[in-house]
């Protein structure tokens, strides 16, 4: 009997210190039987299987394009049709206008995270940190190829430099965006003089933008997926020497798909740029239990896993520690072009006109 | 009063009569009230558009939209320039698809060619298969490591790089739309050419005309409408070819209208899209009045007369087995190949690597590793992949048995009222949906259903709207088929069957339907096929739940995990072909009927 007691407060106390989903929510949440995910990241599938295994809760996850995601989530909840649960989604500014504004999606922060999930990423809540860099080809080069992102304008290097369709995916707007903010563009322009040895000469209004028309006129390669980007840079024996901002998670397939990738952490003046992504309550849910308790799941280690196992993302929640040979996030932090959702809400439209006038 | 209530209860007693004011109603509701729905969203602004319109709320009216189209700094890259390339890239698959066929059909009919039986059959295969597996064939066999990642099979086994221009763009596009629809090409003409009265030729012949002036003078003027159809017919099907130019055309920025309206449609500018839809709609319609009023004018009734001897071949002599085999190789691997490149490609761990130790069953029965494309299990495993086919069956069937009746209900309504306006109406009606592009017509649906209106709620993401959809644009299908056989049956049977009292479901059920099959069977079953392999229809119209295998195909593209991709294009063609088979087996006839043999 009393070793019986021990035994069951034991279990409790360990329970508590790995995982303390409230019994209630886990009844209510069993009760629904089923959830539905819409998420950017692929790698949510193996997050639902053992999200599964665990509850045995029926998962359906899908894998959508960033702008497929605010598409569905808008008309589906717009016209009151029952899809999503919850959404991991990314690209801040146009969910904030087009989703959160509306009351689409609102915001649920596990009360056993709110003391561990630092307060700046409670609200709209993260789940994560996805960093995009400059990837080579290691098997080709032994050293990066190119420090300065102004070799992708130099002739030299035309049709070298892969870059993901802004339209497919609404980050690299952002990230083109910011580029263009005054702070970095004024680094940028040093970089510039760094690269040609002489100052730059605008043609537009600043050197963000010249950047932008830089690339664009000397080749620029769009793809429509990381994973083709990743492969297509990646790829050995055929001496590849592409350059392509790609997302850092993607190092995951070298061994897998043999390939030879590395990032060029030197580059000037940015390595790359990052984006959070947020983990969101869709307003009709027709399992808002289970969409809760799977919240919480993707906050604690276990249900991180699945994006703990390469570099590139990290979690929002600090008791999960970057992949092992990766810089923290504190590190790339420094050197990545980060998201100013302000900065963003004002001006990207003016960017992506700018871009359509050269690409599309 | 009384009088006209009399009349409109006579007139109701009629089936028929019921069937046409019926069907008219849902027609019009279902074609035409959608048109003004989106005339009226290239005046609004969408809630995606207000941060893009400065100072406006959603709803509002707006000229902003034509503007942006027609005349802004955006304008050449978002509207005229892939207008350019859809005409160009329209045109040459014309010119590409004509010659082929032409020249195929002109073989099989006029000359001494060997295997005339399996170059016929062989040569509808690329028709048979939807246009996009030749586009990603294209894509297995000769993508380069500049582009598209890992080298594909023809540099493997050559050691050439492809040059882009081959790989991707216009090129590709037009050689693999061109390759699909040369098949239209070869029926179509083919068919004249093997019914053409040969005395004309015989009499050239007769009188010593060079074989050259008997092409110039008598064949090709015979031949002629029948070029001047397909070309129609080919153009307004290059034009709203979406899923070839959206796989082969993103690596090079090649953008046409479709791929526009894509891009535009979804959350970036709706109202842009829907201008360009429209503009779709336009040249649609108009190409395909043309084509009505050409055909309409040959509307003779040419009786088919006893063919006369049949004209002497043109004997190829030395070249002859040459030739033959030379063409019956060439499309052998126009249709073997693609497929083997699915096989291959669905099987291949590292990309471009194409040794044996390479080979894995993983993407079709794999459990899924977070280390292989995020870690999807194989398609044979994949609870996804059951629901989209589930999803495309339930949805085919459902949209081939509704098209397929309401088809012969038309049929019979327009037969039996033939010649008034009512019929004529509901005629044209029924056929109007073949001449919008797909696309843009799926763009009207999401214009008219995405949000409520009156007593129709939102159908957005519903299964309801692909029905829908599908139904009404496969109408035209079935209504030809079943106009066809109610007029050939003639009255007098129906008739005699009203006399002894029988009831119309009876008449209907127990003699029309009977004596028609074949001809009924065509009208369900092109519909299945269509839709079963239907890609820009739908794809503005899916949501995750609903999704379909070729949408799904389509994303699996787009995320780059092609072995998925390439695994689930085997799945379609393998249920194609097999509808293909079993309709010819059942029916007697093929739906794409040989010429040669």
């Amino acid at each position: 009997m009393k070793v019986r007691f021990v035994f069951v407060v034991f279990i409790l106390l360990l329970s508590l210190t790995i995982f303390a989903a409230s019994p209630s929510l886990i009844t209510a949440a069993k009760k629904e039987g089923k959830v539905v995910v819409y998420s950017i990241t692929s790698r949510i599938k193996n997050a639902a299987e053992a999200f599964e295994n665990k509850y045995g809760i029926k998962v359906e996850a899908y894998n959508l394009k960033g702008y497929e995601l605010i598409e569905k989530v808008a008309k589906e909840v717009g016209g009151g049709i029952v899809g999503a649960d919850f959404v991991i989604a990314q690209d801040g500014g146009r969910i904030f206008g087009e989703l959160i504004e509306p009351g689409y999606l609102y915001n649920y922060v596990p009360e056993d995270m709110m003391s561990i999930i630092p307060e700046e990423y409670q609200n709209p809540l993260r789940l994560s940190i996805i960093t995009k860099v400059f990837l080579y080809n290691s098997e080709t080069f032994t050293y990066p190829p190119v420090l300065n992102v102004w070799a992708f304008t130099d002739p030299k290097y035309k049709g070298r430099f892969f870059f993901k369709d802004p339209f497919k995916e609404g980050v690299n707007m952002n990230f083109l965006t910011m580029i263009t903010k005054p702070e970095i563009a004024e680094e940028l322009a040093a970089a510039y003089e760094r690269y040609y040895g002489k100052p730059i000469e605008l043609t537009t209004e600043n050197a963000g933008y010249e950047w932008i028309k830089g690339i664009l006129e000397n080749g620029l390669v769009l793809m429509k997926s990381d994973t083709t980007m990743a492969e297509s840079i990646g790829v050995k024996g055929q001496g590849i020497d592409k350059i392509g901002l790609c997302t850092y998670s993607k190092v995951r397939y070298r061994e897998t798909k043999n390939l030879a990738l590395l990032p060029i952490a030197a580059m000037d003046p940015f390595a790359g740029f990052y984006y959070p992504s947020y983990l969101m309550m869709v307003s009709n849910a027709a399992h808002p239990n289970a969409a809760k308790l799977f919240i919480e799941f993707l906050l604690t280690e276990e249900g991180f896993e699945p994006w703990a196992g390469s570099e590139g993302t990290y979690s929002s929640n600090p008791n999960i520690r970057p992949h092992p040979g990766d810089f923290s996030f504190e590190i790339w932090e420094k050197l990545l072009v980060g998201e100013d959702p302000e900065f963003l809400f004002n001006n990207r439209l003016d960017v992506e006109e700018f871009w359509n006038e050269y690409a599309y | 009063m009384a009088k006209l209530l009399n009349r409109i209860v006579a007139f109701f007693q009629k089936p028929e009569n019921v069937i046409l004011v019926m069907l008219l109603l849902a027609l019009v509701y279902l074609t035409i009230v959608p048109l003004f729905s989106i005339a009226f969203d290239t005046f609004t602004v969408h809630s995606s558009e207000v941060r893009r319109i400065r100072g406006s709320s959603a709803g509002d009216f707006t000229f902003y939209h034509w503007n942006y189209v027609f005349n802004s700094r955006s304008s050449k890259n978002l509207f005229y320039k892939p207008l350019l390339n859809t005409t160009l890239v329209a045109l040459a698959v014309c010119g590409f698809s004509l010659l082929t066929g032409g020249f195929f059909a002109w073989m099989v009919t006029r000359t001494n060619l060997k295997y005339k039986k399996a170059i016929s059959t062989l040569m509808l295969f690329p028709y048979i298969m939807p246009s996009w597996t030749l586009a990603m064939a294209w894509i297995n066999f000769f993508k380069n490591s500049s582009i598209g990642g890992a080298p594909g099979l023809f540099s493997a086994l050559t050691g050439i790089t492809t040059p882009d221009w081959v790989a991707y763009g216009f090129f590709p596009i037009v050689m693999t739309l061109g390759m699909h629809y040369a098949p239209f090409a070869f029926i179509l003409i083919g068919g004249i050419l093997r019914n053409m009265d040969a005395n004309l030729e015989e009499a050239a012949v007769i009188l010593k005309a060079s074989r050259m002036r008997i092409m110039r003078k008598i064949t090709f003027p015979i031949v002629m409408p029948a070029v001047l159809s397909t070309f129609l017919l080919v153009f307004s099907s290059s034009m709203s070819a979406f899923a070839v130019p959206a796989f082969l055309g993103g690596p090079v920025r090649f953008q046409v209208l479709t791929t526009q309206l894509f891009r535009t449609l979804n959350g970036v500018n709706p109202g842009a899209g829907y201008i360009i839809a429209s503009v779709m709609i336009i040249i649609g319609t108009l190409i395909l009045t043309i084509n009505q009023i050409i055909i309409g004018r040959r509307k003779g009734f040419t009786t088919v007369t006893g063919k006369s001897s049949n004209i002497s071949l043109v004997n190829l002599g030395k070249l002859r087995t040459f030739i033959s085999a030379l063409m019956l190789l060439t499309l052998i691997g126009i249709s073997i190949i693609p497929l083997m490149t699915f096989a291959f490609q669905s099987f291949l761990v590292e990309p471009g690597n194409y040794s044996l130790s390479n080979f894995s069953t993983i993407f079709w029965v794999g459990e899924g590793r977070p280390d292989i494309a995020s870690g999807e299990p194989g398609i044979l495993k994949n609870k996804y992949i059951y629901k989209g086919l589930v999803n495309s069956f339930t949805l085919s069937l459902t949209v081939a048995f509704i098209a397929g009746t309401v088809g012969m209900l038309v049929g019979y309504a327009v037969a039996k009222k033939r010649g008034t306006k009512a019929s004529n109406m509901l005629d044209r009606l029924a056929f109007f949906p073949y001449l919008i592009p797909s696309m843009a017509f799926g763009a009207i649906y999401l214009s008219m259903f995405s949000v409520r209106r009156g007593i129709i709620p939102a159908l957005y993401g519903t299964f309801a709207i692909l029905v829908v959809v599908g139904s009404v644009k496969y109408l035209p299908f079935a209504s030809r088929a079943g106009i066809n056989a109610i007029l050939q049956l003639g009255r007098e049977i129906e008739e005699a069957a009203i006399i002894f009292g029988v009831k119309w479901w009876k008449r209907m059920l127990r003699i029309i339907i009977p004596i028609q099959k074949p001809t009924f069977i065509s009208g369900y079953s092109l519909p299945f096929i269509s839709s079963m392999r239907e890609l820009s229809l739908y794809i503005l119209l899916v949501t995750p739940s609903t999704s379909l295998l070729t949408t799904m195909l389509f994303q699996y593209n787009e995320k780059g995990w092609d072995q998925y991709a390439n695994a689930i294009v085997l799945l379609i063609i393998s249920i194609v072909l097999i509808f293909n088979l079993l309709i010819n087996k059942i029916t007697g006839s093929s739906i794409d009927k040989g010429i040669g043999g």
